[in-house]
């Protein structure tokens, strides 16, 4: 069942796995939302996490910290953050920074799902 | 060449509005719309980071805030000026500092850097009328990365 959480949605794939559906945007304004909503998955004992950015228009350093945050508290537990369907303005801020030396990256949430299960 | 002038008085809906305008802008035979996706997206970006700047640590000593914005596409570049009434800030120590204090995978403090990566020369100053003048271009012909520390 899909859970929306501020503007979020969160759905799951398996035990451990969620797919977070980023919305319009992730920045200053929302990204203590992020992080409470994927800690509250972490709790619940979700280790991977697939970020779908299909329909958003700004990611900024705010909400790219929050996405690093998460990654920090998932990877000692062989967790796993991937983005999915990268939108063009997501797709700038991730070569500026160079994540995706971080980050694995998938055309489709569904391509993204069957890589991380 | 095409210059536009905005004006933002309200610091609640500026980031909306400021997306709003550069989907404007984006659209055939609009302002941007000569420039490659990678340019329009940076310049979005940088004009993100410092508006964010402003809406979150800007004190604007009890006047209602007012941010004019200027672009002035040229060619492959566009040069771009955002004025604010605000006290303003430490502009290159805080970037200074913000360089050499990011840590790996760092939560906080990569605005500025993104700012500075994404633009190919900038500019702080106070204007004759007391406005503080942040003046900057992105260019389709410069290679914009910053070096995040990953571990």
């Amino acid at each position: 069942m899909e859970a929306t959480t501020m503007n979020f949605t969160i759905e799951p794939v398996t035990s451990e796995t969620v797919v977070i559906r980023i919305g319009k945007a992730l920045d200053f304004r929302n990204a203590a939302d992020f992080k409470a909503a994927a800690q509250t998955q972490v709790r619940a004992g979700i280790r991977s996490f697939i970020l779908d950015f299909t329909d958003t228009g700004i990611l900024d350093s705010t909400g790219l910290g929050s996405i690093f945050s998460l990654y920090r508290q998932v990877s000692p537990m062989n967790g796993q953050v991937v983005f999915a369907s990268v939108s063009r303005p997501v797709q700038v801020v991730v070569q500026l920074t160079r994540t995706y030396k971080v980050f694995r990256q998938f055309s489709t949430v569904e391509a993204a799902r069957k890589a991380v299960n | 060449m095409e210059i536009t002038r905005q004006r933002f008085c309200r610091l609640d809906v500026v980031i909306d509005e400021l997306h709003a305008l550069f989907e404007e802008w984006e659209r055939e035979d609009a302002l941007l719309a000569h420039l490659d996706q990678q340019t329009v997206e940076l310049l979005r970006l940088a004009v993100h980071e410092w508006i964010a700047n402003l809406v979150q640590h800007a004190d604007f000593a009890g006047r209602s805030p007012e941010v004019i914005l200027d672009v002035f596409p040229n060619g492959r570049r566009v040069r771009c000026v955002i004025e604010d009434n605000s006290e303003g800030f430490p502009f290159p120590e805080q970037l200074y500092v913000q360089q050499e204090a990011l840590a790996p995978l760092p939560e906080r403090g990569m605005g500025l850097l993104m700012l500075n990566a994404a633009t190919e020369y900038f500019e702080y100053s106070l204007t004759d009328d007391g406005m503080r003048r942040l003046e900057f271009t992105v260019s389709a012909d410069k290679d914009s990365w910053l070096d995040i520390p990953f571990s």
